[in-house]
């Protein structure tokens, strides 16, 4: 049997670690992901990633909330089309910097070594790469790394009813929220292809989760041992999919979804 | 370090609800050493332990320890104990000083103390000016004067005493804006304005900000109520572990939202029935009697009437 929902929200994060965007239509094409998703990172300059690497790397070469909690206390937004990044603190401005410029770059950089409380003379590397995503399904290939994640609300209310808790699904970070589905039948689809508001994609693995979802996404504490509440219910670390893009259409907030 | 028996040598009304009381030995020996932050736990006559700051400056060879504490009516029992069950000559156990929440070195401080979270940070404001220290800021917010313990010791070009019956609270973001990796922010009060300074520092080194909470009146558990939609009469059900804001929004009530720390305020509504808990740090005394944050905030009743709040009285 056919289950019928529909895409509820749709999300970028262009800053790897920083906040969700929402978007209201996104055009996809074939072996691609979200445009400007997870475009920029700020990297660890004791790390892996030097300005040019080409390869993917894991999450732990990256600043971000699996580790660094405290970014998620911190409003942030990309103008995408200008790559200004603005930061608000509780509904006030703190940063206006244009990335495209070495100024502005610096700025960032300062910005993010005082929230991280790096020491002195240590800041993160601001790293972006051509045609490059900083996702954590990058460490797995150039393939994965275009992968979009897709939360389903209903998996989400269901481990919320098993354990009494609270779950925002915003903690998951997807770039795809739907609902309307059955409970983890996303899971059931691994492998399949489906229509996901009028483009063909492929659901391609579970989404293994980290400490980053144990972050308060508005708040940047560390207030809800979600991975082991997953674990504990379901005897599993899963939470969402990734999808792989096998058509070019154009995905919009309410568009269908047959799984 | 063993518990201590010690006796009440001597007790002042600092205000309608704060007593002091003076600790010793009393066989006059000199007590254990603290330094600024240090507290004790007291066990009060009915058998509660509670801990209560240190709120004197000098801790290195002391003969006394000296302890302010609020009576709390609407609480579990312990500060009442101690108004009510001590007189002076009394003898209480107290535990030798801890100190969580250590006076570090720093060129500037900022402390911001809420009600009788002055008690640790008067040891140290009075510790670092005994000094001769300059840059020592204080920020001590309380409902009015007369609720207001050491008053008189805080009238100084670096301190700022704002009462909030008279002028509602505090904008805090005036002093927090620019961070300043020269200055630690301490701060000590009840939960709502210890969570609004950690958000409104979310911008500065983490190893600068310290603070300590003190459970606030209403840090039971949170009860599950109805909230009735006005605008179209909608009941939406808010269960223990939901807050109204998230509550409204799963059954499709658009309302707008900023921290959701109960700080910024973007997601407050007009109240037209029922009665508020209030949580939140950003509300003055006028706009508690007809709206709510809904992010943090909870009904007192078992029902409240909620609707778009317009900036004025709905």
């Amino acid at each position: 049997m056919k289950g019928r929902g529909s895409v509820k929200e749709l999300f970028v994060y262009p800053v790897k670690g920083l906040s969700a965007q929402p978007l209201v239509r996104v055009e996809l094409r074939p072996g691609t992901g979200i445009a400007h998703d997870r475009t920029f990172a700020l990297a660890r300059p004791d790390g892996g990633y030097r300005p040019g690497t080409r390869q993917g790397l894991p999450k732990q070469e990256f600043f971000a909330l699996v580790s660094d909690h405290r970014l998620a206390g911190i409003d942030t937004h990309l103008d995408t089309q200008t790559d200004v990044l603005t930061a608000r603190v509780a509904g006030h401005d703190v940063l206006d910097a244009d990335l495209s410029t070495e100024e502005g770059r610096d700025d960032a950089v300062r910005f993010f070594a005082r929230v991280l409380d790096l020491p002195a003379g240590v800041a993160p590397l601001l790293a972006r790469e051509a045609g490059r995503r900083f996702t954590d399904a990058a460490a797995a290939g150039d393939g994965p790394m275009n992968w979009l994640s897709l939360v389903n609300l209903a998996s989400v209310r269901d481990l919320e009813s098993r354990t009494g808790t609270a779950v925002d699904p915003a903690r998951f970070r997807a770039n795809v929220v739907v609902d309307g589905l059955r409970a983890w039948s996303e899971s059931d689809a691994i492998g399949r292809e489906f229509d996901l508001g009028g483009v063909r994609v492929r659901a391609v693995r579970q989404t293994r989760r980290c400490a980053a979802t144990e972050v308060d996404p508005g708040r940047g504490r560390r207030d809800l041992p979600l991975v082991s509440m997953i674990d504990r219910t379901y005897g599993h670390r899963l939470m969402g999919i990734y999808l792989e893009v096998l058509t070019a259409g154009v995905l919009e907030k309410g568009g269908e979804v047959v799984v | 370090m063993s518990d201590l028996r010690l006796r009440v040598s001597g007790t002042t009304d600092l205000t309608p609800t704060v007593r002091r009381f003076v600790l010793r030995d009393p066989g006059g020996s000199a007590l254990p050493a603290y330094d600024p932050g240090a507290h004790i736990v007291v066990t009060t006559p009915a058998g509660h332990r509670r801990s209560y700051s240190l709120v004197d400056p000098d801790g290195a060879q002391p003969r006394e320890y000296v302890v302010c504490v609020r009576r709390d009516s609407g609480g579990r029992g312990g500060s009442v104990s101690l108004h009510d069950d001590v007189a002076v000559d009394a003898d209480l156990v107290v535990s030798p000083p801890v100190n969580r929440f250590p006076l570090r070195p720093s060129p500037r401080y900022l402390f911001i103390a809420g009600g009788i979270g002055i008690t640790p940070l008067r040891a140290m404001v009075r510790r670092l000016r005994g000094q001769g220290r300059t840059g020592v800021r204080l920020l001590y917010l309380t409902r009015s004067a007369e609720e207001t313990p050491f008053l008189e010791e805080f009238d100084g070009p670096e301190d700022t005493v704002h009462h909030s019956d008279d002028r509602g609270l505090l904008d805090l973001w005036p002093y927090l804006a620019v961070p300043d990796d020269d200055v630690r922010i301490y701060c000590c009060g009840p939960a709502p304005l210890v969570r609004a300074v950690q958000a409104l520092t979310a911008h500065w080194r983490i190893s600068r900000i310290h603070v300590e909470e003190f459970a606030a009146p209403h840090s039971g558990m949170s009860a599950p109520f109805t909230a009735v939609w006005a605008p179209d009469g909608r009941r939406v059900d808010v269960p223990a572990h939901l807050s109204l804001l998230a509550a409204l929004r799963r059954d499709g009530v658009p309302v707008a939202s900023s921290c959701e720390a109960g700080v910024c305020g973007t997601c407050r509504l007009a109240v037209l029935g029922g009665e508020v808990e209030h949580r939140d740090s950003v509300s003055t005394g006028g706009e508690r009697l007809s709206s709510v944050v809904a992010c943090v905030s909870r009904a007192r009743s078992a029902e409240i009437v909620v609707g778009p709040y317009d900036g004025g009285s709905p």
